[in-house]
């Protein structure tokens, strides 16, 4: 058996020593690497830029220009009012114009 | 292994890993904390893995040394890894109290097999594993660090008993 009293001796002082020192707190290490939140953050910035960067396209919106009301007669010699709205007219006709030639 | 584990096992072994830089780095208080810092940001960035959790102190010493003699390296401390079996002879007033001026005289190799087996109780082959040399050379820095340490300390003694 080994005779090591001495030296446990020696380091039993030197820890007793060491009780004295400051023991830094556990530091709080902030690792490089990226988070799951760092690269979504970014997508997620990108896409509104790309939403709100693009030009706003101008809808345009056809108002009816046009109102053509006519006058049906069904089957049954019964009259109705037929009321279109469109842009354009294929064919006009003077609602005057039956006083010209039935004139 | 995931960084809830990581974390508990380095704040379980931060008192001891904490004296280990600092005899790592030749008791300089600032320079071991800055050590344990690199160390523990290569544990948790994942540059050192742990693969046995049952050797996790042999695993941290070892980073933490390494990390020390980088650090040490590049403050200009030149370390030498091949060790001096030459006595020392202690020149200046050295007081047997002083315990890390004692050690500081024994090469670097002896020295840090003599603090992991007497100020960190472990064993030879733990030694070897955070080293990383081969057993019976930790054995022969072993035996030789303990020869020389007891003359150290005896010398010291006389030297304070006599003056010089």
């Amino acid at each position: 058996m080994e005779n090591n009293e001495h030296l446990e001796r020696f380091f039993e002082q030197m820890k007793n020593q060491d009780e004295q020192l400051e023991i830094p707190t556990f530091p709080s290490v902030h690792t490089r690497k990226f988070g799951f939140w760092i690269p979504a953050g970014i997508a997620a910035s990108m896409g509104l830029a790309f939403l709100f960067l693009q030009e706003p396209t101008t809808v345009e919106i056809t108002s009816p220009e046009v109102v053509i009301i006519t006058l049906q007669e069904d089957e049954n010699q019964n009259q109705h009012f037929t009321i279109e709205e469109t842009t354009f007219l294929d064919t006009w006709e003077s609602p005057t114009s039956s006083l010209l030639t039935e004139y | 292994m995931n960084h809830n584990q990581l974390d508990h096992i380095l704040k379980a072994n931060h008192r001891d890993a904490y004296l280990w830089a600092r005899q790592c780095c030749s008791f300089d208080d600032e320079m071991a904390k800055d050590v344990l810092q690199q160390s523990y940001l290569k544990i948790l960035e994942g540059q050192a893995k742990l693969k046995d959790v049952s050797k996790a102190k042999t695993w941290l010493f070892s980073i933490i040394r390494y990390t020390a003699i980088d650090s040490l390296r590049i403050a200009g401390k030149v370390v030498s890894l091949s060790d001096s079996y030459d006595p020392i002879e202690i020149h200046e007033e050295v007081d047997t109290t002083d315990y890390e001026g004692i050690i500081k005289h024994l090469p670097e190799m002896q020295r840090e097999v003599i603090l992991m087996v007497f100020y960190h109780q472990m064993t030879i082959a733990q030694s070897a594993e955070i080293l990383q040399i081969g057993l019976g050379t930790a054995r022969t820095h072993y035996d030789r660090g303990k020869k020389k340490l007891k003359e150290l300390i005896t010398k010291v003694q006389i030297q304070e008993e006599y003056g010089k």
